[in-house]
């Protein structure tokens, strides 16, 4: 007996038995085993930003040493561009003026005036095809409440849905990437009555930067080229938010129709990305909790 | 006099070469993960940074350097799992649970037979992605039959030229100037595990799974 508990194998054995059990307690909804990583994650996250910042750094100055005479030529054209600018923002100032007096006359609403937008900087990617939540460095003490069930779209920078958050510890939030295969979002053709139908993540698709859409209306127009945005339906994503644009159409069966959708975020390159939170008034409560999107 | 004899000094050398091996390629892969890529899949620098220390230093180097590297994994970029109520959910510990596998495997094929051999490390990093995929492949199938979830199953064929093979050559590629920071820029000095493994020898008889 001594001999067995002291061999690496029933050791490791042992190991890998606690290991197990920690991965499925962490599928329980509120479940605390989470917390036994905090510590890694205190060492960890300086550590990792010390290395970006520094990776950051010798690109930049690689950068600026390769693109010089490039940028010299760009920074002369901006300058002849800030001057046009100028002008044309003195010309705008006062139309400026008259269409907010007019939108609020005419109860005009902005696409996302009922959600709080927050600022983020993504900390770290995909790490292996498996391994592919993506981090950022914003969470409950920014403001970004996540409840159980409930969920906040991902924007990045020209408004394209990134993907959307699934945990927030007080400092860090967690994004499901919209390339993987537990994402799902309500989807439209962008145009007048357009097709509606639903956009999956899909494992196979992954890998080509695709994703998938189902449910699709026999009859209904879609063709390679038009642009998808979020349909509203569901309520986690507001309606009109940009995904991709349509790479193929399957009709092989007509029972079936599917299409393959090539986002327009490209995670890979995104620096800065945005939480969109449904507002809530302030009267029903100090900070805004996760609740349903219109 | 020595304040601090040679063995104090190659455990502290131990220690912060790996802390700084660990922090330094967790940290660059998840940083900058689109500098190792090809054809969707990313070098997994960590993983064969077990899988050598394993396999160059021995069954509680690969196996503990595995679980930290497991935890940091779990911490910068931790998998979601569809749930069998269908929610998507980050899990913990399958990071860990994956790389301290892989720094056993790492350390209990073609070590000791083979004497450490430089060429068979590059073998052992080979065996043990494919030993990795497969079984990442099976698990993720019969989860996603539990759970329902069709789009998370791909075709062999998929798996073969989208993940096998890119990762494969990937893993191999980063192996050589792995190899070259154990073997030389290493926690554990080349000549020591030499000593160990001739000690090992004479005693003879090969590991278990020893090939």
């Amino acid at each position: 007996m001594k001999k067995l508990l002291k061999s690496k194998w029933f050791i490791a054995l042992i190991v890998l038995l606690l290991l197990a059990a920690g991965a499925v307690l962490s599928l329980i909804p509120g479940s605390p085993v989470k917390n036994l990583l905090k510590p890694v994650q205190l060492v960890g996250s300086p550590s990792q930003s010390i290395v970006k910042r520094a990776g950051d750094t010798i690109t930049d100055f690689w950068s600026a040493i390769t693109d010089g005479v490039a940028i010299r030529e760009e920074n002369r054209a901006l300058k002849e561009q800030i001057a046009d600018l100028r002008y044309h923002l003195t010309q705008n100032e006062e139309a400026a003026l008259r269409y907010e007096e007019l939108k609020d006359a005419l109860h005009i609403k902005d696409m996302f005036s009922n959600y709080v937008i927050y600022g983020a900087s993504i900390l770290s990617r995909e790490s292996d095809e498996w391994f592919s939540t993506i981090r950022l460095n914003a969470g409950k003490a920014d403001g970004i409440v996540l409840e159980e069930g409930n969920s906040y779209p991902v924007l990045d920078v020209e408004m394209n849905l990134v993907g959307r958050v699934i945990e927030t510890s007080d400092t860090e939030s967690r994004v499901l990437p919209l390339l993987h295969e537990g994402f799902a979002v309500a989807a439209k053709v962008n145009a007048v009555n357009g097709a509606t139908f639903m956009v999956y993540g899909d494992a196979e698709l992954k890998n080509r930067g695709l994703c998938l859409a189902k449910n699709i209306d026999p009859d209904a127009r879609l063709e390679p080229g038009m642009e998808i945005v979020s349909s509203g339906d569901g309520g986690l994503f507001p309606e009109g938010i940009p995904i991709g644009v349509v790479e193929s159409v399957d009709n092989s069966n007509p029972l079936e129709v599917t299409a393959t959708i090539r986002p327009y975020s490209q995670i890979g390159k995104l620096e800065d990305v945005f939480i969109m939170i449904p507002y809530v008034e302030p009267e029903e409560t100090t900070a805004p909790t996760a609740s349903q999107g219109t | 006099m020595r304040l601090v004899n040679e063995n104090t000094r190659s455990r502290i050398r131990k220690v912060v070469v790996y802390a700084i091996y660990i922090f330094l390629l967790s940290s660059l892969q998840v940083s900058f993960p689109d500098s190792f890529s090809f054809l969707g899949q990313v070098a997994d620098l960590t993983f064969v940074f077990v899988v050598l220390s394993g396999y160059f230093n021995g069954f509680w180097d690969g196996a503990l350097v595995g679980f930290i590297c497991g935890l940091v994994r779990d911490v910068f970029s931790p998998p979601a799992v569809i749930g069998l109520d269908g929610e998507v959910r980050v899990t913990a510990f399958i990071g860990a649970f994956t790389l301290f596998s892989a720094g056993i495997i790492g350390a209990s094929f073609f070590t000791r037979r083979m004497h450490r051999n430089i060429p068979f490390s590059i073998v052992a990093v080979i065996f043990t992605t494919f030993c990795y995929k497969i079984a990442g492949y099976l698990l993720i199938y019969g989860w996603s039959i539990l759970a329902g979830s069709y789009t998370s199953i791909y075709s062999p064929l998929t798996a073969l030229l989208y993940s096998f093979l890119p990762q494969l050559l990937l893993n191999t590629v980063t192996a050589i100037p792995m190899i070259v920071l154990i073997r030389f820029l290493g926690p554990v000095s080349f000549k020591k595990t030499k000593q160990d493994d001739e000690i090992l020898e004479n005693k003879g008889g090969g590991t278990w799974l020893g090939i």
